[in-house]
């Protein structure tokens, strides 16, 4: 196995041999009578490399033209076209007064969270221009080392962002969203750290493994890292902590009920123990096949929420099921993971690849900035992926009027503004908003109107 | 005094580094679930070579070289967890690649009656061992602070936790079958832990500190730079 600077310097010794050699016994004859074979050659080469150029572009158009067709393929929705009203006013909906609370709370974490996103960036950027130093703290070799460097790129920006994820607790706390501790919230997000020290070191591992054998390790990577994604979503129930089965006998009934409506019958549902930490509601799907579960926090359960808004929450969560959306995602990430990895091996190639350590620093610099360019567009397809299961959710349980109180308390209870301002809903909205989503219950009635 | 056949050397500076030892815990968990790993493996090598040497009498040299690089594995990521060593070690216990390096002795001849009974003849050792282990542990958590604060790891405390580690890796390679001889745990136990004193402008006196004034461990040093004089080679 030969690094590729080992290889760059293969290359560049074989081309500096080659005029050695044509000068060697030969140059008188050349001179007199090799002009024309030479000429010849370079017309060979010219076409040849030509030639390749040809087969390049051909294959790159190749290459765009079946990712464009994959997105087209994942973009596929069960939700109707013009399933949105025309906007309509929040304060039918809501007071002044909440309005105007739930804007300055999220002016707050917007900002809070954008400083944090120009802290991380900043610290990218240090890290990348002098994070090769920290080399000499390993004794590792060279896969061992960048995994180092890699883990430590996150501790480092997570000892920057610390500042800011003490100041949206504290806003939480302030507004009775969260009663976490301050000590709780930093154990919590160094344990998490943890973690992402885990995916970054695997990830690192594999990548520089294949960037160790071939220039063209994105190609390879790719796939492989779909498919590690895969099989995470796969056995990520096995992950989430504190849970327990659903116990609550009318919400198992709804439950099970509104599974064989959505075609997904016997799938089970879980409850996981939040209170302790905030009081915020929330839901989510996760896995697939026999690993398919709804997990709802404990908070969705604690008396707030009614019944029909309670069926609401598990009508979206099994539509997610329903529709793929777990694949779906590993399918987007796959298509985001074609240029990431492709303009990581581009960068990188001026610190001899990724197969060498001192490349990582540049690396994770390239794929966060890469991702915070792409986070706009994630949040589209995120929004449109939710908006599908807020559609299943209003054909499983045809109740319009349980959906919208579930989205009217939801946004009370999170003080979230039912209308961002446009930076925001671009740079942070993975859901559609409030009004958009009472929007959408008002359209599903009016296209129903029996109910 | 007879040298044990698995035994310590460590070249170490004590220096640390602040933000490498606050994330410590958490640097180690590649190698921890690395080394978890292997260990599943070293239990099927172990009950393999048990049993060829009760036949033949001692354990086969693949065998041995493969359990005395996952022992020596073993040794680094502790040492590195627990601050007794600085840079994050490699994935494959190479000899020599570490600053705190396990050495091994080549198979030798065991009594095959010891060899039968080892799981049993093991269990005093490993009470002591455990007893290490705690030691080792405080070592490491009074060590957190004082490195944090200064940069540096006393070198009382790199000793005290390099004795330690010392007991532990000659408990596991006698139950391990790497060495007929059993774990020394006597008050001169120093004598088993090459110390080699730090070089440089930053190296601390210390007159007093018998381990490092050990001539041993120092001929040993310059009579070996290659293995122990200079920085580690990666693997």
């Amino acid at each position: 196995m030969s690094s590729p600077s080992a290889r760059d310097g293969g290359e560049a010794e074989e081309t500096s041999r080659q005029p050695r050699a044509e000068e060697t016994g030969s140059q008188p004859r050349a001179e007199e009578t090799g002009s024309q074979p030479r000429a010849e050659e370079v017309r060979r080469r010219w076409r040849a490399g030509g030639l390749r150029s040809i087969a390049g572009v051909v294959a790159g158009l190749a290459l765009i033209g079946l990712w464009v067709w994959a997105a087209h393929l994942l973009w596929h929705s069960s939700e109707p076209a013009g399933s949105h009203l025309a906007q309509l006013d929040p304060s039918h909906y809501f007071s002044r007064a909440f309005l105007a609370r739930s804007a300055s709370y999220q002016r707050f974490l917007d900002i809070d969270g954008l400083l944090s996103t120009i802290a991380l960036v900043v610290v990218l950027v240090i890290y990348a221009a002098r994070g090769a130093r920290l080399m000499r703290e390993s004794a590792a070799g060279p896969i061992g080392t960048g995994m180092l460097l890699g883990m430590l790129g996150f501790a480092i920006v997570w000892l920057a962002q610390v500042p800011f994820g003490l100041a949206a607790v504290w806003w939480e706390r302030r507004h009775h969203v969260s009663h976490q501790g301050y000590v709780s919230s930093l154990v919590e997000s160094f344990s998490a750290l943890g973690s992402k020290f885990l995916f970054v070191s695997f990830a690192l591992a594999l990548a520089m493994g294949l960037a160790r054998l071939t220039r063209s390790w994105w190609v390879l990577a790719v796939p492989l890292f779909a498919a590690l994604a895969l099989l995470f979503s796969f056995l990520s129930i096995y992950l989430i902590p504190d849970t327990h089965p659903l116990r609550t006998a009318t919400t198992l009934t709804d439950a099970r009920q509104l599974a064989r409506v959505e075609g997904i019958p016997n799938t089970r549902v879980e409850v996981q123990n939040v209170a302790r930490f905030t009081t915020a509601p929330n839901a989510e799907s996760v896995g697939f096949g026999p690993t398919r579960r709804v997990i709802l926090w404990d908070t969705l359960l604690d008396g707030r929420f009614d019944r029909s808004q309670v069926r609401a929450v598990l009508g979206h969560e099994l539509g997610h099921l329903a529709h793929h959306h777990i694949a779906k995602g590993v399918g987007w990430l796959a298509l985001f993971l074609i240029p990431a990895t492709a303009l990581i091996a581009y960068f990188t190639r001026g610190r001899g690849g990724l197969g060498r350590p001192e490349a990582v620093p540049l690396a994770l610099l390239v794929f966060i900035v890469l991702q915070l360019i792409a986070l706009p567009l994630q949040n589209i397809v995120s929004r449109h992926i939710e908006a599908e299961a807020d559609w299943a959710s209003l054909r499983a349980t045809h109740d319009p009027a349980g959906t919208r109180s579930l989205f009217r308390t939801l946004a009370s209870s999170s003080l979230e503004d039912p209308e961002p301002p446009t930076w925001s809903y671009v740079l942070n909205a993975n859901h559609p908003t409030i009004m958009q989503r009472i929007e959408m219950v008002n359209a599903w009635q009016q296209r129903n109107p029996a109910r | 005094m007879n040298e044990h056949p698995i035994h310590l050397v460590t070249h170490d500076d004590l220096r640390r580094s602040r933000l490498t030892v606050f994330f410590r815990a958490l640097l180690a968990i590649p190698h921890v679930i690395w080394l978890q790993l292997w260990s599943y493996v070293i239990v099927v090598v172990a009950i393999i070579g048990w049993v060829a040497a009760l036949i033949t009498g001692s354990l086969p040299a693949p065998l041995h070289r493969f359990m005395a690089a996952y022992l020596r594995y073993d040794i680094h990521v502790r040492s590195y967890t627990l601050l007794i060593a600085n840079p994050f070690p490699g994935f494959v216990g190479r000899e020599g690649s570490y600053p705190l390096d396990l050495i091994v002795a080549g198979p030798q001849r065991q009594n095959r009656w010891t060899v039968l009974f080892r799981l049993l003849l093991v269990i005093p050792a490993a009470m002591i061992s455990a007893v290490y282990g705690y030691l080792v542990l405080v070592v490491a958590i009074l060590g957190w602070f004082a490195a944090l604060a200064t940069g540096r790891m006393p070198m009382g405390m790199r000793d005290a936790g390099a004795l330690g580690l010392r007991y532990v890796a000659q408990t596991a390679g006698y139950a391990l079958l790497l060495t007929g001889s059993y774990p020394y745990s006597g008050p001169t136990a120093a004598a088993a832990t090459k110390l080699v004193p730090p070089t440089g402008p930053t190296t601390p006196q210390a007159p007093t500190d018998a381990p490092s004034a050990d001539p041993a461990a120092t001929a040993f040093a310059s009579s070996d730079p290659a293995s122990f004089g200079s920085q580690p080679t990666p693997p």
